[in-house]
């Protein structure tokens, strides 16, 4: 029973990562290698602030979700509209991007390596305090419980969002087709970066849910969970709101299982597996659509 | 200069490991198989270079050849298992493989040494073998960018669908193309074990993907020049950036991303621009005094009109 409530909080950590991954990579094509840095800096940025002054916990929460949508967004206009302007071919671009992201994660890892010389940095100066509860004979912190919420309804929201607004249909109109997309009207520029804005402040409201979950991160926790993200949105589908959370709860399961049963170094080859699973059993995903392809 | 070369000895040996190891990831997205699996290999290189030598008492040479050939075996076997992938999908399917090296050499207990590696590494590994062997490797590379093979090379990558129907097996290049990548990462990596004689997993992994990408992004992707001049400058740079001090990281992360979105064929791309338009200009300087001097056509007999087209037709070669 601990087992499942460990499956399901760490799960969620992981769907509030990988949604916004999922939601560019799904709708506008961009497959944002800079996701694990900005989780890392916005909680970063956060951990600096409370150095002066003690913020209370929703305080954080903004700042960190302010700042993830910020890089975010900065990342969009200076870098990938950049590389989609000057790219002969859809795949050029997508590749591109991908390398983009690579190089632009760099940057802020940097700043954050220098300036904690590669130390795990927490959020303990906050005034929030991490509390366990014992019921029966479960334990549960106040923070897990607060993940698991979140998680749920940001997802459920964005789920919604996409599948019953104006501005979701067009988003996906996008992720079909982007030129088509246009020529009805789509503004995709305005959408895109929404979108981005919407991924980066996921990523810097799951630095922070994780951090204080933790108690603190190092500066490179953001690139595993970038290759766990990926493993999470392939086995699920791109672009499938079902499939993240299934992906993202089957990983967390998959991973606690492995725990449980061995010393725990195998953990981290769960998610790399994976992948390579997937991608041979089932490229599209369990919730994937099926890709038309005319060559 | 052989002070020069004595006190920079461990930047001299970075950089051809380096440049092998950019040209692992290289040749495959010369074919258009956009695959990380050098990288891997790399490490896979790093500790089958060091079990040879410390648990088999193998000399230099023969162990670089082992390496090189297993290394080669396992990415081709990797190859022929997501062959039918694409784009992205195989990139982070190779990347994938890399990191399953790390978790295994994490968890191979005595052989890999845990996460504390494997030290010790000595064998009779001289720097005459490494210089032979980079320049072996870059030989072959370059061989292969031109001619038949060049063109071949070039179809595959740009129009698979139109190499095939020219009669090009597009599947055994894009096989080919794993296997050397597989080759040229085990080398790599077994050279880097005999002259640094170290290995952690720390050494493999993700920022070894990072810095090969960068190696190849920064120079250029579709000539082997574009992996040299990647490999010297961002193994140079960093002792160059010493000046800046401390915040030598950030100001390469920068040149990475700058490069990465303004110069998608690297520096060696701009060069080849640069001199491309700098001699149509030339050229158009040249045609345009042509003409002036050119009388005006009279119609003597003994000039006939291809003549005349003549500095055109030069001029638009």
């Amino acid at each position: 029973m601990q087992d499942v409530l460990s499956v399901v909080s760490l799960g969620s950590i992981y769907l509030l990562f990988a949604l916004g991954m999922s939601l560019t990579w799904g709708t506008i094509d961009v497959l944002n290698f800079s996701h694990g840095s900005i989780f890392m800096f916005s909680t970063f940025t956060a951990y600096l602030l409370l150095g002066s002054t003690a913020l209370p916990f929703l305080a954080v929460v903004a700042v960190a979700v302010a700042v993830g949508a910020l890089m975010s967004v900065l990342i969009q206009v200076l870098a990938f509209e950049q590389i989609i302007k000057r790219a002969r071919t859809k795949k050029n671009a997508e590749m591109q991007i991908l390398i983009g992201g690579i190089g632009i994660a760099i940057i802020p890892l940097a700043i954050a390596q220098h300036h904690t010389k590669s130390n795990p940095f927490g959020l303990r100066e906050s005034s929030f305090s991490v509390d366990t509860w014992v019921v029966g004979d479960l334990r549960i912190t106040n923070i897990a419980v607060m993940t698991i919420i979140v998680a749920l309804v940001l997802w459920l929201a964005l789920a919604l969002w996409l599948r019953r607004s104006r501005n979701g249909l067009a988003l996906r109109a996008i992720g079909v087709d982007a030129e088509v997309a246009s020529l009805m009207g789509v503004d995709r520029r305005r959408l895109a970066l929404v979108t981005m804005a919407v991924a980066g402040g996921l990523a810097g409201l799951a630095g922070v849910l994780f951090t204080f979950t933790l108690g603190a991160i190092t500066p490179e926790s953001g690139d595993t969970l970038l290759v766990k993200a990926f493993a999470i949105i392939i086995l699920g589908g791109v672009g499938s709101m079902r499939g993240v959370a299934f992906g993202a709860y089957f990983l967390a399961a998959c991973e606690v299982w492995v725990l449980t049963q061995t010393s725990g170094s195998w953990v981290e080859a769960v998610s790399f597996g994976l992948i390579f699973i997937v991608l041979l059993i089932r490229p599209a995903g369990v919730f994937g659509r099926k890709e038309v392809r005319r060559t | 200069m052989s002070s020069f070369y004595l006190t920079n000895l461990v930047l001299v040996q970075a950089t051809i490991t380096g440049l092998l190891l950019a040209l692992s990831i290289q040749v495959p997205i010369r074919m258009g198989v956009f695959s990380f699996a050098g990288a891997g290999a790399y490490g896979f290189g790093c500790y089958a270079g060091a079990i040879l030598v410390l648990d088999y008492q193998m000399a230099a040479v023969p162990t670089i050849v082992i390496t090189g050939l297993l290394a080669g075996l396992v990415v081709l076997v990797v190859g022929l298992l997501i062959a039918k992938l694409n784009g992205l999908y195989l990139a982070m399917a190779t990347v994938a493989f890399c990191l399953i090296i790390s978790v295994v050499a994490i968890n191979g207990g005595e052989l890999t040494g845990g996460s504390t590696g494997r030290y010790g590494v000595i064998s009779d590994f001289t720097m005459g073998h490494m210089f032979a062997i980079g320049a072996i490797a870059l030989v072959l590379v370059a061989l292969s960018e031109r001619g038949k093979l060049g063109r071949r090379v070039d179809a595959v990558r740009e129009d698979p669908e139109l190499a095939a129907s020219m009669g090009i097996n597009v599947r055994r290049y894009r096989l080919v193309a794993f296997a050397v990548s597989g080759v040229l990462g085990g080398v790599a990596g077994a050279m880097n074990i005999l002259v640094r004689s170290a290995v952690s997993p720390l050494d493999i992994g993700f920022p070894l993907i990072v810095l090969a990408l960068t190696m190849i992004i920064v120079g250029g992707s579709l000539s082997w020049k574009g992996a040299v001049i990647g490999a010297l400058i961002f193994t140079w740079l960093p002792d160059l950036l010493a000046v800046v001090g401390e915040w030598q990281e950030l100001i390469y992360g920068i040149i990475v991303a700058i490069a990465a979105v303004l110069l998608p064929r690297g520096l060696y791309g701009v060069y080849v621009d640069t001199k491309r338009s700098v001699l149509r200009r030339r050229r158009q300087e040249a045609t345009d005094k042509a003409t002036a001097q050119t009388p005006p056509p009279t119609s003597t007999g003994d000039t006939t009109d291809i003549d005349r087209l003549a500095p055109e037709m030069e001029a638009q070669r």
